[in-house]
């Protein structure tokens, strides 16, 4: 009788066993996520919001393998060397599993090499084509570092390209930009890319001025594009922080020529009321493939409402959106390791292998679509990460190209005939 | 040609009242009392927020809310005389660390409470209007004759008030000053606030053309710090004028030569006079 028992014992707690999922590789109590970039600036406190938001998520949901996340944060200060102790205080000090975050090029460099020491995931803000160079050309070092938020600078001439294209077939004929961009490495790319379609389309650059962090005399520069006849003012402005000065100017001039072109601060929800207004009729790229007004997934939807309900206000800036992928896409990433029977799934070396796995074959569909290339870049593509093309109309954005995304129609405003 | 010169005039003209006041202020306190305030953007961008907070948080009336940022502002600048550069008054290097202190303090508050991205400081005037065929926005109009008002009653402050009188008399000797029967302390406290309060004022016009962002406030202590020391460090007149050469160094570098060098070229020229006269355009030898 007592033999029986036992047996029925040892039955029900290997049965328990068993349906004790996800098992925890030993040792392993608590995963933890690192959020980098700049606090001050809306680009690093939505990534660290978002990033807390789905810790808070999947801890309700028993944690990654049944161990909790923690979230710890650091702040670049866009500074080059800042932006490395901080990384290198995330990686030693605080023992994070995976780091996302980054915002500027510049600083990303410098964060990149403390990554390749420490070995640490890195699920990347910044949009140098040099940083997937980096990982094509020495793998094994850099290899842990993954673009997650938007997609390669050279892209954003594609999309500003399409942009143009898009505003022609409207009925807006382009024939000559002025370009005022970021002093940055970043618009350097862009500029390379952005050339020769131009000239393919026999689109002149009247100008092309460049202008520091913090820049906001543009009235000067905006008459300028008027006295040259551009028909276009193209913004590529990141860095520089004043998107909404020049929109400011721009509107109060009403100078004839449509403001189009990546303007980072125009992705703000606030921005339109940061520029009392004048910001309407300005067409940006919708950098990072979503928003809030136009979600590419179901995901996307659920987790802008969930950071309203939370925050009391939508993502202040795109980088949310790729904060909050790059979360679960670490988790899945370990998950499968774990399936696969990887000894340990944490292994930053086994993370980075099935990370890989989601090529354009095999995308993760999170709130955006992700897929990686080779050199770890972002996939672009209608149906993976892009920027679409988006205005502001009377206080609300609208994607307005392409056409499969699109919730508004192009206006133009009242004071630019052509 | 001449609308580029016009361009520039306007344009230049326009910046350079801003700077005045920044500068003017700046110039102030360092001319009775030879304090080097590094705080002094901070009340440049501190009046703009303070506006930003009464005015669209808060719903008071726009007037009534710039007034209360200047005064309050102001006085701020009396109370961190009181508490931390009297003390340390005779230790100029001490002065600039309190104050380079208290500056790096107020900005990571600004920074923590608004982040880095710029608000718009409402204005009583929006559009735009054609001066000599150049297109300006009325903010920056606005901000022209404000400054102009500013510096004439500024002037009459220093030149025909007998406190201000008396201000003039502690910054050419405050010993002297002192034997005579002067409360130079209290002259010290209305000095500050006058300074302060200019810088708030600019820091209102500034913000209400541009935003307001706590980056400003090193820009603006930079711009101040170098429109001083080309007018003379002291010399109140000096600032005003050495504002509006600035004004237009900087606007003819942008419409001429583009905008990434402008700072460079203001900075160039003011060593370059610098080295002609090394106590600036209206300094004197100590």
């Amino acid at each position: 009788m007592m033999r029986k028992l036992l047996i029925l014992v040892l039955l029900g707690v290997l049965l328990l066993g068993c349906t004790q999922q996800p098992t925890q590789p030993a040792g392993k109590k608590e995963v933890v996520i690192g959020v980098i970039g700049p606090m001050a600036l809306p680009e690093g406190s939505s990534e660290k919001n978002a990033a807390m938001l789905a810790v808070e998520e999947i801890n309700a949901k028993g944690g990654i393998l049944g161990a909790k996340l923690k979230l710890v944060v650091g702040d670049t200060k866009i500074n080059p060397d800042t932006a490395a102790s901080e990384f290198r205080r995330l990686a030693t000090v605080e023992k994070a599993d995976m780091i996302t975050g980054g915002f500027s090029s510049g600083v990303m460099n410098a964060m990149m090499e403390v990554m390749a020491e420490t070995k640490t995931v890195f699920l990347a803000d910044a949009s140098s084509p040099g940083h997937p160079a980096m990982v094509e050309k020495e793998y094994d070092k850099y290899k842990y570092w993954f673009r997650i938020s938007q997609n390669n600078g050279t892209t954003f001439a594609w999309d500003m390209v399409e942009m143009i294209d898009f505003l022609e077939e409207s009925g807006y004929s382009v024939d000559r930009v002025y370009i005022i961009r970021d002093e940055h490495i970043w618009t350097d790319a862009v500029m390379a890319a952005l050339k020769p379609e131009f000239e393919k389309r026999g689109i002149e650059i009247v100008a092309d001025r460049e202008v520091g962090r913090g820049y906001t005399d543009y009235e000067p520069l905006l008459l300028e594009a008027k006295d040259l006849n551009a028909d276009l003012v193209m913004p590529i402005l990141a860095i520089a922080g004043t998107g909404d000065a020049l929109a400011k100017a721009w509107g109060t001039l009403k100078i004839p020529a449509l403001l189009a072109g990546h303007d980072l601060a125009a992705i703000d929800y606030q921005f339109y009321d940061k520029t009392n207004g004048m910001a309407n009729y300005e067409i940006f790229l919708n950098d990072g493939g979503a928003l809030v007004t136009a979600c590419p997934t179901d995901m996307c939807k659920k987790f802008v409402e969930a950071y309203k309900a939370k925050y009391g206000h939508y993502p202040e800036s795109h980088q949310a959106y790729g904060a909050y992928d790059a979360v679960y896409a670490y988790k899945i990433a370990v998950e499968e390791a774990q399936k696969a029977g990887e000894k340990n799934p944490f292994d930053p070396d086994v993370v980075v292998k099935y990370l890989e796995k989601h090529d354009t074959k095999n995308p993760i569909v999170l709130t955006r679509t992700i897929a990686w290339h080779k050199n770890h870049a972002l996939v672009w593509g209608d149906k993976f990460v892009r920027n679409w093309i988006a205005q502001w109309q009377d206080g609300k954005q609208y994607i307005i190209s392409p056409k499969n995304v699109a919730n508004g129609e192009l206006k133009l405003p009242p004071w630019v005939t052509k | 040609m001449i609308d580029l010169i016009m361009r520039i005039l306007v344009y230049g003209a326009v910046s350079g009242g801003i700077w005045a006041l920044a500068a003017s202020g700046f110039s102030l306190i360092f001319g009775i009392g030879r304090i080097l305030n590094f705080a002094h953007g901070t009340f440049f961008v501190l009046s703009a927020y303070i506006c930003f907070i009464l005015a669209k948080d808060l719903g008071v009336n726009l007037f009534i809310s710039y007034i209360i940022a200047i005064l309050l502002v102001g006085a701020l600048g009396v109370v961190v005389y009181k508490i931390m550069m009297a003390p340390v008054r005779h230790h100029e290097v001490m002065v600039i660390i309190v104050t380079l202190a208290f500056a790096l303090l107020v900005e990571q508050i600004l920074l923590l409470l608004f982040g880095e991205h710029g608000y718009s400081i409402p204005s009583f005037v929006s559009g735009s209007m054609e001066i000599g065929g150049v297109l300006i926005p009325k903010t920056r109009i606005l901000a022209f004759f404000v400054s102009i008002a500013v510096i004439i009653l500024l002037e009459y402050f220093i030149n025909r008030t007998r406190t201000g009188k008396m201000i003039s008399a502690v910054s050419q000797d405050s010993e002297a000053a002192m034997l005579v029967g002067m409360d130079v302390e209290k002259l010290f406290m209305i000095t500050m606030f006058v300074s302060a309060s200019l810088a708030g004022i600019g820091g209102l016009l500034f913000g209400q053309v541009f935003g307001a962002s706590p980056i400003f406030a090193v820009k603006s202590l930079i711009y101040a710090f170098a429109i001083v020391i080309l007018g003379g460090l002291g010399s109140v007149r000096g600032s005003i004028i050495a504002s509006f050469i600035v004004g237009y160094i900087i606007t003819t570098t942008i419409i001429l030569l583009g905008s990434r060098w402008a700072e460079f070229v203001m900075l160039i020229t003011i060593i370059s006079i610098l080295i002609f006269r090394p106590t600036g355009l209206f300094g004197v030898e100590e």
